[in-house]
């Protein structure tokens, strides 16, 4: 791995957009070739703060810092690169439900979703029913996100369920719910297909169900 | 107190700002600055700290970042910012008590010091936990009032859903969900013999400021006397639904709390950001709507619990940093890991108890099985948290310290992976609400535990 790349990783890992965006543009000016700057560089040092995350060594600005650095390195990147070369891993529509205003958990998720690699798109919080079916439809979602926190919004998460399966279109996503008082209980009985207690183990089930969808 | 119509001015006209700006660039990064400046360091082999000049340094700390950093308002998008001299002025000048309760039950809540043999308010019951059925709710709310004799006010669990329907937040449901809390509850208590007890989380089920408004028509049964609670969002924020709250509140002449759940791993960062964080959210409470009480519920950002090493800390700490230094009496709420029916969930009540009494707080008996749970509530968890939380009272932060660090290594391998315990239906009767033998002997078991190591229970 060029010294370039290194130092690009390490800039993903210290959240530092404009360093991240100064090594990618010199890294492709050097003639690396973009899908080694994209995995060796800004992925790896996105896997990195994921793990670090996970560890609790580092915490949630650091997390986002990182992401923000990722997206400012991915600029750079990926108008290098062909479509196809890039393993896609999965497009992601995430969001809190209608009349809930709490956005960490949410924030969280989109970080990680990020730093594994995924396209995200965070519709933000007190968001209607239809918009995360709109939104779906728009970037051609794979899984919808849906995060409600309190007890008297999470009917919002079996509203989105609801509305796709009487509109036909329930099969073209897979759902999956998440925060405060959601658990496998709730997902089951409102037919959600996924279900994470933590924004790690969102990713990896996300991940799955992707996987086992494309066969 | 600073008027709401004056909060309301500095919301629709402080400073503008974009909210990640003011999470990532202006509050972390000087959280991060003031625990560096003020020497603030956590140390796992003190849970319980007794160093006063450690607890006054995270008070000044969290009193210069609420200065320099104000609160944020999220549907305004600008920062409501406040004066050194006035906070100084409004912590001086704050309310030091709340009378709760009617007739026989009536109380003073007040604040107490570390170390204070003064009994903590014991404020007892399902923490706001939900339960899918209203006859749960009713043999709970009687079960914690008949079974609690030393608690001043109750916490009722909320409602899932309305004949069936789940409650939508804004819809004719949560008006209607928020209107049955507060009858049920008023008539549960009245069924145990306690008409007078107060409900401090009037109204539990109310997320929206219309329907705390509805439920609080006299015709329902809510009182003066009762808690009225607003929350305080993630980290040092506000919006203008829950100062709606505060101008109807303050106008009805209520004990309006100051909760809020600060979030360990989160923008405030590790426990010295978060204890630093927790107290100047204390102080948000008192300048932004009015508080006379406040009531502090750390959660973790993986476990979403609040039984971790790190989190007792600076539980201990922001207790220990507010009563040293405000006069507004400060609560400390739970989440714990484990559900009902487990020795796990009564040795974290246990733990974080006995920390958070000897550290100067009261208590809310807290959201058992991380709150996530329906139907996860028994009357044994409240039960025994406040029987210990009693009987911590007047041990000393040196002692507490000991106890708590032979409790902790019982659970803490469980707190990642934890027992969810059992439904109130699969472990209490469903007439009466009595616990299981079951349950009572896990309960006899741990308050023996807890007592070989030195807490002497008043019964």
């Amino acid at each position: 791995m060029s010294d370039v790349i290194e130092k690009l990783k390490q800039a993903v890992i210290d959240g530092d957009a404009e360093a991240v965006y100064k090594f990618s543009a010199e890294a492709i000016e050097s003639g690396a070739a973009p899908l080694e700057i994209l995995e060796m560089g800004i992925s790896e040092g996105a896997k990195i703060v994921g793990e670090q995350f996970e560890r609790m060594d580092i915490f949630l600005t650091e997390l986002m810092l990182s992401g923000e650095a990722m997206m400012a390195g991915l600029d750079v990147v990926l108008p290098h690169i062909q479509a196809g070369d890039v393993p896609r891993r999965g497009k992601i529509v995430v969001g809190t439900v209608r009349g809930d205003i709490h956005e960490i958990g949410k924030n969280i998720l989109k970080s990680l979703f990020v730093a594994n690699g995924f396209e995200v798109s965070d519709i933000g919080v007190d968001v209607p029913t239809s918009k995360f079916v709109e939104e779906a439809e728009k970037i051609g979602a794979d899984v919808i996100a849906i995060s409600a926190l309190m007890t008297s919004t999470i009917g919002g998460q079996k509203d989105v369920i609801d509305y796709l399966e009487q509109t036909g279109n329930r099969n073209k996503f897979i759902i999956m719910v998440g925060g405060g008082p959601t658990n496998q209980d709730w997902a089951d009985e409102i037919g959600a297909d996924g279900f994470a207690e933590t924004a790690p183990e969102a990713v990896r089930v996300a991940t799955q169900l992707i996987e086992k969808r494309r066969g | 107190m600073i008027p709401i119509t004056e909060i309301a001015k500095r919301a629709l006209d402080g400073k503008p700002l974009i909210e990640k700006e003011y999470d990532m660039r202006v509050f972390s990064p000087r959280v991060r600055e003031l625990v560096k400046e003020y020497g603030i360091s956590y140390d796992s082999d003190v849970l319980v700290p007794s160093d006063d000049g450690l607890a006054d340094a995270v008070f000044k700390a969290a009193f210069d970042l609420i200065c320099d950093v104000g609160v944020y308002c999220k549907d305004t998008e600008r920062i409501i910012a406040f004066e050194e001299k006035e906070v100084r002025k409004e912590l001086k000048t704050s309310y030091d008590h709340a009378v709760l309760g009617e007739g026989m039950e009536q109380r003073t809540l007040i604040p107490r010091k570390p170390d204070s043999k003064e009994k903590p308010w014991i404020f007892a019951g399902a923490g706001g936990v939900t339960v899918s059925d209203e006859s749960i709710f009713m043999r709970l709310v009687e079960n914690y009032a008949k079974r609690i004799p030393i608690a001043n006010a109750i916490t009722t669990p909320c409602l899932l859903s309305v004949d069936g329907a789940h409650i939508r937040a804004k819809s004719p449901l949560e008006i209607e969900g928020s209107i049955r809390t507060v009858v049920l509850g008023r008539e549960a208590l009245r069924r145990a013999g306690r008409p007078g007890l107060p409900i401090m989380n009037a109204i539990g089920t109310a997320e929206s400021a219309i329907a705390l408004a509805s439920g609080l028509h006299p015709d329902f049964g809510l009182r003066k006397t009762d808690g009225y609670m607003i929350a305080e969002l993630a980290e040092l924020k506000t919006d203008l639904d829950l100062l709606n709250r505060a101008a109807l509140l303050q106008s009805l002449n209520v004990p309006i709390a100051g909760i809020f759940g600060p979030i360990y791993g989160g923008f405030a960062g590790g426990a010295e950001g978060t204890a630093v964080t927790s107290t100047a959210f204390h102080i948000q409470g008192i300048l932004t709507y009015g508080a006379s009480w406040t009531l502090c519920f750390p959660i973790h950002i993986k476990y979403t619990s609040s039984s971790s090493p790190e989190l007792i800390w600076l539980a201990s700490l922001y207790a220990q940093a507010v009563s040293r230094n405000t006069r507004v009496p400060a609560l400390y709420y739970n989440y714990t890991a484990a559900g009902p029916c487990t020795e796990m969930v009564l040795q974290e009540f246990a733990a974080e108890f006995i920390a958070a009494i000897s550290s100067g707080a009261s208590i809310e008996t807290g959201g058992v099985a991380k709150g996530k749970y329906f139907d996860y509530l028994t009357p044994i968890e409240p039960m025994f948290a406040s029987e210990v939380a009693y009987a911590s009272a007047g041990i000393k932060r040196s002692d507490a310290n000991e106890i708590v660090k032979k409790i902790v290594p019982k659970f803490i391998d469980k707190v990642p992976d934890p027992p969810r315990g059992k439904r109130f239906q699969d472990c209490c009767d469903s007439l009466t609400g009595e616990p299981s033998k079951e349950c009572f002997g896990i309960y006899e078991e741990v308050k023996k535990q807890v007592s070989d190591l030195g807490i002497e229970f008043l019964y």
